[in-house]
């Protein structure tokens, strides 16, 4: 993937990321009081609304996306052999895809009540 | 004035001979107008004749006297004694590029990183036009307001002896190179955009940039590469996008009615 590609996508999920963190934030203890909203109950439920458990999702998905890809660019400008360069790139790859997965999976369970 | 003196503390360095850089002072008598090369130039001439530093135009033209003068890289023939603070004037060599003696750098890679931005015109359909002239290239004002304070750079160095990244990452191209990239990129005489982008857009190139801005504060020419560098990023990603606003390219050659360019019928 060209490294211009990259840099847009660093732009398009900072700011989703601000976006949705403010959502997130709003619902925490803005809108919904801080002591209601973490409440194992409510987490569940906010889980289990598809529009809430979607935002969730893509959340996980845009903040992932661009603190792995935030680590590989400071992690390539570190050391600067070809080698260490195609390393970062695909072992940071294959952490945000399994750390995606991982979040998927906990997102998945809660939002189709098999976390109760 | 008469009879006051100034203090150069030169370090010194010979990598073939010495295991570490070391500092000597020199006292040099004070003159009126006097730069930083003038007092350099005689502690080469009077007190030793071993210093080695490199010069030529002393008018800020040629970019060969580079070097870090208090603390700052500056050029050391437009550099006024009288503009430093008052005491013991350091001269260093620049920052980021191999010692080759002294206040002598080497600065081969710095030109090949200039002749790898592709610091020329590029032409596909007309290529001879460049060698045998007909005409000339038109091309707007505005045009040329663009990337004309690129082309003032003279190629000393000072940018990227101050630059942060390319003090640590050893593949980044520098400020300079990549100004000069943007330079030819916005030039709408040029059709050699899609090679220029392939140099740039990549993991070492213009991205590496964190706009640190101490290029641009350094400059001896008023040319600004950090804004160079942020164009250059502008251009790479409207060039890169379907919806980018693209340049116009291959200004077309407007005959010369008076015969050649230099008028002859
Ligand atoms: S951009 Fe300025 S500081 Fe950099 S090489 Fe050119 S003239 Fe020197
Ligand atoms: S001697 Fe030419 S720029 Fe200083």
């Amino acid at each position: 993937m060209r490294e211009s590609t990259l840099m847009q996508m660093q732009y398009v999920t900072a700011v989703l990321a601000v976006l949705l963190v403010g959502v997130h934030l709003l619902m925490q203890g803005v809108l919904v009081p801080y002591g209601e909203a973490v409440s194992f109950q409510r987490v569940l439920s906010v889980y289990r609304d598809a529009v809430d458990g979607a935002l969730l999702e893509i959340l996980l998905v845009v903040v992932l996306a661009h603190g792995f890809n935030g680590l590989r660019t400071i992690l390539i400008e570190w050391r600067q052999t070809p080698s260490w360069t195609r390393g970062v790139n695909w072992a940071v790859l294959v952490a945000a895809l399994a750390t995606m997965a991982y979040g998927t999976r906990t997102v998945i369970l809660a939002a189709t009540g098999q976390v109760s | 004035m008469a009879g006051e003196e100034v203090v150069l503390k030169i370090r010194r360095f010979d990598p073939s001979l010495d295991e570490r850089p070391r500092v000597e002072a020199f006292a040099v008598p004070l003159k009126e107008g006097m730069t930083v090369l003038d007092a350099l130039i005689y502690v080469k001439s009077r007190l030793d004749h071993g210093l080695a530093v490199r010069f030529s135009c002393r008018m800020a033209s040629c970019g060969s006297c580079g070097m870090k003068i208090d603390g700052r890289a500056r050029l050391a023939c437009e550099t006024q004694i009288s503009s430093l603070p008052r005491g013991a004037v350091a001269v260093e060599p620049m920052d980021n590029f191999p010692i080759v003696r002294d206040l002598v750098v080497d600065l081969e890679r710095f030109f090949a990183r200039h002749a790898a931005a592709m610091p020329g015109l590029v032409r596909e359909r007309d290529p001879e036009e460049q060698e045998s002239p007909t005409g000339e290239y038109l091309m707007a004002p505005g045009e040329l307001e663009s990337f004309v304070q690129f082309t003032y750079c003279i190629k000393c160095g000072l940018c990227s002896s101050s630059c942060p990244t390319a003090s640590t990452d050893a593949l980044f191209p520098g400020p300079q190179a990549l100004s000069q990239a943007y330079r030819f990129l916005a030039d709408p005489r040029d059709e050699g955009e899609e090679r220029r982008l392939e140099r740039v857009d990549a993991e070492h190139g213009v991205w590496r940039c964190h706009f640190a801005g101490t290029c641009s504060a350094v400059c001896p020419k008023g040319v600004d590469p950090a804004l160079g560098i942020q164009l250059l990023k502008r251009h790479v990603m409207s060039a890169r996008s379907p919806f980018g606003r693209k340049k116009r390219r291959g200004a077309p050659v407007f005959p010369n009615p008076n015969g050649d360019l230099l008028g002859q019928p």
